[in-house]
């Protein structure tokens, strides 16, 4: 799945799972541990509840998190709920959409297009301890196995519940349904980088981002994901065949549960370089040329399953896109040791000159 | 003591096993005082006789249990639907058999219109019946590039703007909301799907708030009397939990002039109450401040989609002929496991459900959900009711027989909807035996028949002739060993529906003690060919001993 798309700007999370699953535990552990400036939209504030120590300030159609995120209800509809959030100033970083336990995560996924907005990817919530005998219910079967197939990130959450010939079990068989990339997770908790991606793009938030540690999967936090995940990045100076990288990117198997790319691409003739952003989240890759290619090097990041993900593929995959080198050299940084690095070091290559 | 009026009549039909059929009518004090010989009558004392009936048929005010207060909304618009239709005020609007009788209609209405700015919002179209082509924007635009116009498909899930809408919406090439139809080029060709209706903001906002207006409630009365209905139940259209909802209704339905009762159904939403335990504590709270001209105290959930619109939950073998790239089946509004819950609520709190179940899986979940209320916290009479009740089994309605349920069959989509029915959505077997009135009767489940107008038009004489013949607008007959005869139908149509609103014991007959509430007809039901039901003109309704005369009232 690859798809080509104009210059966006918010990106567009869909949090799907069948009731009781844990979309709540996850959306609260996002606003919890985000930096960025994010948006939810639910149903009904009744249906999903924010903690309450993360709530500022709380009216009829929107609730104000003391961290600047806001929370509206879509009670006029999805289509007029995006419109307004696409006239919020100032663009928020990220909009979260909170899909019904009984909604086809697909169909809302579908509206997260156009001007503004950018689909991120469908985040689904299924829960360790009942996924599988929810899919053999007669009655709701078929909406859970729609919710898992709709997913490009699928968290199995409650991991805690179950024991490990159960999750061995359990993991076999979501293999054997869905291609896209698992997380486990206790509480709705999943590194944010895995959640969300690694971007750094808002100009709220400058600098220093590669100097944070993990937001949610650092050692301690109780989270199993904690030790599953490796990162790599890469940074090059060179000019990437935005095609060809797109078809690297998008050939990768399920253990590259994220990437993006901000990379120096050929400009049409006459035009200058293009700067291209590539993501993809699970199998779901979508890119936008975002400006003039200005000054710095191309750098690829990938958030990968640990033990599973072949570091040296991806490397010589990639340079295969690589159409003209500016330099000579690859700096390359990975970390193995469990935690995910903010990967996305390089505030100059996001910010405006 | 008022004065007690004598109405003689043609023959009146009672509903009322003592006496099945009467030569007049005896009111007193808004009730009926007694049915039977005139003269008979006349012992209960000094009275008048009131002889403006002696040439019509009285029969108990037609009971409508499921429609929606859009109905009389819709009315502040103009019609340009395929049927003939009736508004409020008695006017027959001819069908718009095509595109261009469509736009011929709105370019009389564009052509009396001032104010450049002012929107022309219009309902009802229905594009299935114009074999396959459809009205787009640069049709509208011949009605005009200056103004927006904005064209409600009846089915309610479609609109079709034109280009200056589009224009001043800012739906371009670029809207990407999958709702934005488009053409060959990728231009937005004006059909506007679903959520995207809320994209044209400024007409969506005039239908909504037409809908829910004063002249809303009003027009819906008008068009329930103009069809010889008394009581109408505003299904679950009013949530009543937002202030001043409640008040709007009790403020248009105490006036003297307003022709109807209503029963307002505790509206929770699509999926159904957040808080079902308040939600209960409402209704009860609600149905204690009843009047004799305004009821609450009914619940609404959704469980399901439409049939033709492939998302009603329906058991194997699922849909017939589906659209590419159908799941399969459709989908829960409200999850079964929600679902058990709030109708465990609700139940234990003593309300009558109504839950709309088009598919039979539908019908399933809650007549599950309702043996496990029962179980937990057994209750005897509660009515709950399956709504629509289209596609539910013998052995389904056996279940519902047992545990006290009722059904409201939506005999209407017969008529509309039966050979979509057939031949796409769920294929000629169970197309038959849809809407199964005649297995509703056989397992003893007390039933009624809906219009849920405004989804089709509101007129039990319809609905009736739909349960009686079960003609498809193509003119065949689908199942017809669901048929039922005229007395069933108009039972189903007046006490039925009473019994299921709980209210059998004051309306829903023509018998001693129940309000004199009748619908005035100039033919008789019982008497005319079956066939002929529906065009049986209506004179108008009596109300509380007060006669309301059709196409009469101001908006």
């Amino acid at each position: 799945m690859s798809e080509v798309i104009g210059r966006a700007e918010i990106a567009v999370t869909v949090l799907g799972g069948y009731l009781g699953a844990g979309k709540t535990s996850v959306l609260n552990h996002i606003l919890r541990t985000t930096e960025q400036r994010v948006v939810v939209l639910v149903n009904d504030f009744g249906s999903v509840s924010i903690d309450e120590d993360l709530i500022f300030a709380k009216d009829e159609d929107k609730i104000t998190l003391a961290n600047g995120c806001i929370c509206c209800s879509m009670v006029d509809g999805l289509a007029s709920a995006l419109e307004q959030v696409r006239a919020l100033e100032p663009t928020p970083d990220r909009l979260v959409i909170e899909a019904s336990g009984v909604a086809d995560p697909t169909a809302i996924a579908a509206y997260a297009h156009g001007r503004k907005l950018r689909l991120d990817g469908v985040i689904t919530v299924v829960d360790a301890e009942t996924v599988r005998a929810r899919i053999k219910d007669r009655y709701v079967g078929d909406t859970l196995l729609r919710q898992i197939k709709a997913a490009d990130l699928l968290v199995i959450n409650k991991i805690d519940l179950i024991d490990d010939a159960k999750r061995a079990s359990l993991r076999t068989w979501l293999s054997e349904t869905t291609v896209c990339p698992t997380v486990e997770s206790v509480q709705g908790k999943v590194a944010l980088e895995v959640l969300l991606g690694v971007d750094t793009r808002s100009p709220t938030h400058n600098g220093n981002h590669g100097n944070h540690g993990p937001a949610s999967a650092a050692p301690g936090s109780g989270s199993p994901a904690a030790d599953v995940f490796t990162s790599w990045s890469t940074t090059v100076d060179a000019t990437f065949d935005c095609e060809a990288l797109i078809a690297v990117m998008s050939g990768w198997a399920e253990d590259v549960v994220r990437a993006k790319a901000i990379v120096r691409t050929k400009g049409a003739t006459g035009q200058p370089d293009n700067r291209t952003v590539i993501h993809r989240v699970g199998q779901r890759v979508t890119s936008y040329d975002d400006r003039p290619w200005i000054a710095g090097e191309s750098r690829i990041s990938v958030i990968g399953l640990a033990g599973q993900s072949d570091q040296g593929v991806w490397h010589t995959q990639l340079l295969s896109s690589i159409i003209q080198r500016d330099d000579c050299d690859w700096m390359t940084d990975a970390a193995t040791d469990g935690s995910v690095p903010a990967t996305d070091s390089g505030d100059r290559y996001t910010h405006q000159p | 003591m008022d004065e007690t009026v004598l109405y003689p009549a043609r023959r009146i039909i009672t509903m009322n096993r003592a006496i099945p059929f009467a030569e007049a009518v005896a009111v007193r004090d808004g009730r009926v005082l007694g049915v039977g010989r005139l003269a008979e009558l006349k012992s209960w004392g000094p009275s008048r006789v009131d002889e403006r009936f002696v040439n019509k048929v009285l029969v108990p005010g037609f009971i409508e249990a499921h429609s929606h207060v859009m109905a009389g909304g819709a009315w502040s618009f103009p019609y340009v639907g395929f049927f003939d239709r009736r508004d409020p005020q008695g006017h027959v609007w001819k069908g718009c058999g095509s595109i261009d009788d469509v736009l011929e209609r709105l370019i009389e209405i564009e052509s009396v219109m001032d104010d450049p700015n002012e929107l022309l919002v219009a309902w009802g179209l229905d594009p299935i019946y114009f074999a396959g082509e459809r009205l787009l924007a640069k049709h509208l635009d011949r009605v005009s590039s200056i103004r927006r116009i904005f064209v409600y498909h009846a089915n309610g899930h479609l609109a079709t703007v034109n280009t200056a809408m589009l224009g001043a919406s800012e739906i371009t090439a670029a809207s990407t909301s999958p709702g934005v139809a488009r053409d060959a080029n990728g231009q937005p060709n004006g059909e506007l799907q679903e959520s995207a209706m809320s994209l044209a903001k400024a007409a969506f906002e005039k239908l909504i708030t037409g809908w829910s207006s004063a002249s809303a409630k009003w027009n819906f009365a008008f068009e329930a009397r103009n069809a010889g209905h008394t009581l109408v139940a505003d299904l679950g259209t009013t949530r009543l939990a937002v202030p001043g909802q409640r008040e709007a209704w009790e403020k248009v339905v105490a006036d003297p002039e307003y022709p109807v009762r209503v029963m307002v159904a505790l509206g929770t939403g699509l999926g159904g109450p957040v808080d079902p335990p308040s939600m209960a504590e409402l209704a009860v709270q609600l149905r204690a401040e009843s009047t004799d001209k305004l009821y609450f105290g009914i619940v609404k959930l959704v469980i399901d989609g439409s049939i033709q619109g492939f998302t009603a939950r329906l058991s194997w073998p699922y849909y017939y002929r589906p659209p590419e790239g159908h799941h399969g089946n459709g989908l829960w509004l409200i999850a079964p496991e929600q679902l058990n819950e709030m109708v465990s609520v609700f139940h234990a709190a003593g309300l009558t459900i109504h839950a709309h179940c088009n598919g039979d899986q539908a019908t399933e979940v809650f007549v599950d959900a309702v043996e496990a209320a029962l179980e937990a916290h057994p209750r005897w009479d509660h009515r709950h009711t399956v709504q629509h009740c289209q596609m539910t089994t013998p052995a389904q309605y056996k279940r519902m027989a047992a545990l006290g349920m009722c059904a409201n069959i939506f005999s209407n989509h017969i008529f509309y909807w039966g050979d979509q029915h057939r031949d796409r959505s769920i294929g000629p077997e169970r197309a038959a035996k849809m809407d199964a009135c005649a297995t509703a009767l056989s397992e003893g489940v007390s039933f009624s028949i809906h219009s849920d107008a405004p989804v089709t038009p509101m007129g039990h004489l319809h609905t009736m002739w739909c349960a009686v013949n079960r003609l498809t607008s193509t003119g065949k007959v689908l199942g017809a060993g669901e048929c039922i005869s005229v007395m069933d139908a108009l039972r189903a149509a007046t006490i039925g529906a009473a019994f299921q609103l709980k209210l059998d014991h004051v309306v829903g007959s023509i018998e001693v003690g129940k309000f004199a509430d009748f619908a005035v007809l100039n033919e008789d039901p019982l008497t005319v060919d079956p066939v002929a039901l529906k065009d049986i003109e209506v004179w108008g309704t009596v109300l509380g001993g007060v006669p309301f005369e059709a196409g009469v009232g101001r908006v």
